[in-house]
């Protein structure tokens, strides 16, 4: 009786806590993103709410936000799309195919993504230059969707390799092709992890900064946290306000996708981590 | 359509080989391309003298060479290390006391896991921004609280000086990869038998003695998996530290990473190259160790 009172209280303290520090860079990020100015915690400047900040983001096209947030959306969501795709038909070749080779293709997946970034953007500069790429959108789905693609390979395996073999037998005996199999009867039965990877490769994609900080030069294809992150003032004061309302409105679809697809996202990301 | 079945039946292994070479080729062919070739081509770039306004010039491994006498890059490399030796820890430690609590039967779990899943979601970017505002020396969040707590009567000049940059970054990486962490040991946690802690709990065992003879040591695998994971990825920290501090005060937050990134910017690919693939060895280097200590390690029963 008294461990699950002492563990009750542990419980709820901790959850708490935890809440509290999860969330509050966000209601300090939301507060001054509302605000008059950034420094409303210094006891002169008491807090004035306006939407000002939001205004100047969403009309100003000389801030370039909208662009910025067009081109990461069309960007993220063509890399996952694609990546989803191509993953599929490996992960099916894996799972459901007999050649020489499979375990190896997915250690080679697994060792290829230990490769650090930096390692890559350099030579990858160098190329999209010389094919007149830099600053486009393929410039950074070509390279985003083969960075994303082995770890959807590898929880596309583990989703796929628990669908039964007596479905694919069954598609076999009605005359499906391999592809038909696929797309009849694989891609339906594993349609819940397929959204998974769907989802975590769009998070990447849209999180993704290195690629996109070196093969950009402007709003024409610069991503969201790029443009965030090169932000600036025109003279010299850091525009705060305006910071943080775009932080808000990127941050927003990202809160709204997590909320409502938690269990799909904790279950992407833990069977991609626990077969490795 | 049908033409393919009876070849199929006829000759299984050639037809299977065929599709699974259709099925794999757009996955090589895009690793291949946008990953296999520019890691050849650093391995290779790395050999050369390859600067702006000069000739490109093969050179061995002069720019290996040029690492060791090169303080900035071992103070980016000290920096790394530190960082991911203070960080990932952190991490772990944190990670698992959060996993417990998203494991503990409470009506708020599906709330909680959302709302630790949000900062890991989001990008670095943007919390890298967020944080600089926290940490601004005149009106930020951090000197605010640490005034209303009366932690200290001077505001600490958090990003201006390399021990006050230097626990930025931590607390920011750790606020941001905790989640990831905690939802990786989450997995590893629900894979523990309940009947573990009925029979914990019919032997009179006290919480923490739960937790010290069934959680921890059954939790151990996925533990080496999550520190793997993070150690791998903090040894390329990039994002966080070009948004927050900008590498300063004075490089003393310069990761292996940004300095590579800086003789790129600045048209020195040879040399780059050359420290990314140290970095790239370091991360080889350090993985083995894990798996090794993982593996071979005593076994917990």
């Amino acid at each position: 009786m008294k461990d699950s009172t002492a563990r009750n209280s542990l419980t709820y303290t901790g959850i708490v806590l935890a809440l509290l520090f999860c969330l509050l860079p966000f209601i300090y990020m939301a507060a001054v993103s509302f605000s008059t100015r950034a420094d409303f915690l210094t006891v002169e400047t008491p807090f004035t709410f306006t939407l000002d900040n939001f205004r100047a983001v969403l009309t100003d096209t000389s801030l370039h936000f909208t662009a910025y947030f067009r081109n990461s959306m069309l960007i993220s969501l063509v890399s996952a799309a694609i990546c989803v795709a191509i993953a599929s038909l490996a992960a099916y070749a894996i799972t459901r195919l007999e050649f020489p080779g499979r375990m190896l293709l997915l250690f080679f997946a697994l060792a290829v993504s230990m490769f650090p970034q930096i390692g890559i953007v350099g030579y990858l500069y160098k190329f999209m230059a010389s094919v007149g790429w830099v600053n486009t959108p393929q410039a950074l789905i070509l390279p985003y969707i083969a960075w994303i693609l082995p770890l959807s390979l590898w929880i596309l395996v583990s989703y796929f390799s628990q669908i039964p073999r007596e479905l694919d037998k069954a598609a076999f005996m009605d005359g499906c092709t391999y592809r038909q199999t696929l797309i009849r009867v694989i891609l339906p039965v594993a349609a819940p992890g397929v959204f998974s990877v769907f989802l975590l490769s769009f998070i990447f994609a849209f999180n993704e900064f290195m690629f996109a900080l070196m093969l950009t030069t402007n709003y024409k294809a610069r991503t969201i946290p790029v443009g965030i992150a090169l932000f600036q003032g025109l003279h010299g004061q850091t525009p705060w306000g305006n910071i943080m309302a775009a932080s808000v409105i990127t941050t927003l679809p990202v809160v709204i996708l997590t909320l409502i697809f938690q269990r799909r996202i904790i279950g992407g990301l833990t069977s991609g981590a626990l077969k490795g | 359509m049908k033409s393919n079945n009876p070849l199929r039946q006829a000759d299984p292994l050639t037809s299977q080989l065929r599709a699974a070479a259709l099925f794999i080729a757009p996955l090589l062919l895009l690793i291949g391309l946008f990953i296999l070739i520019p890691v050849i081509g650093t391995i290779i770039g790395s050999l050369f003298r390859d600067v702006a306004f000069l000739p490109r010039r093969f050179v061995g491994l002069a720019n290996y060479g040029r690492l060791f006498s090169d303080d900035r890059f071992w103070q980016a490399v000290r920096f790394t290390l530190l960082f991911i030796a203070i960080s990932v820890p952190l991490e772990i430690v944190l990670g698992l006391a959060l996993a417990l609590l998203m494991d503990a039967d409470t009506p708020v779990r599906g709330l909680l896991r959302a709302c630790v899943l949000i900062p890991w979601a989001i990008p670095a970017a943007i919390s890298g921004r967020t944080w600089e505002l926290i940490y601004n020396y005149s009106y930020g969040l951090a000197n605010a609280i640490a005034r209303w707590l009366h932690v200290s009567s001077d505001p600490v000049n958090w990003l201006g000086t390399s021990f006050g940059a230097f626990s930025a970054v931590i607390v920011a990486d750790v606020w941001k990869t905790t989640p990831f962490v905690a939802i990786i040991l989450l997995a590893g946690l629900q894979a523990i038998p309940k009947e573990l802690y009925q029979q914990a709990r019919v032997d009179r065992a006290g919480l923490f003695t739960a937790f010290w003879s069934i959680t921890l040591p059954l939790s151990r695998p996925v533990v080496v998996v999550a520190l793997l994971f993070r150690t791998i990825d903090g040894l390329r920290i990039f994002d966080l530290v070009y948004v927050l501090t900008h590498g300063g005060p004075g490089g003393s937050t310069t990761s292996v990473s940004l300095y590579a990134y800086e003789y790129f910017l600045t048209s020195d690919f040879g040399y780059g190259s050359a420290i990314s693939i140290v970095l790239f060895l370091m991360a080889l280097a350090l993985s083995l160790v894990y798996v090794k200590v993982g593996r071979f390690g005593p076994q917990a029963q």
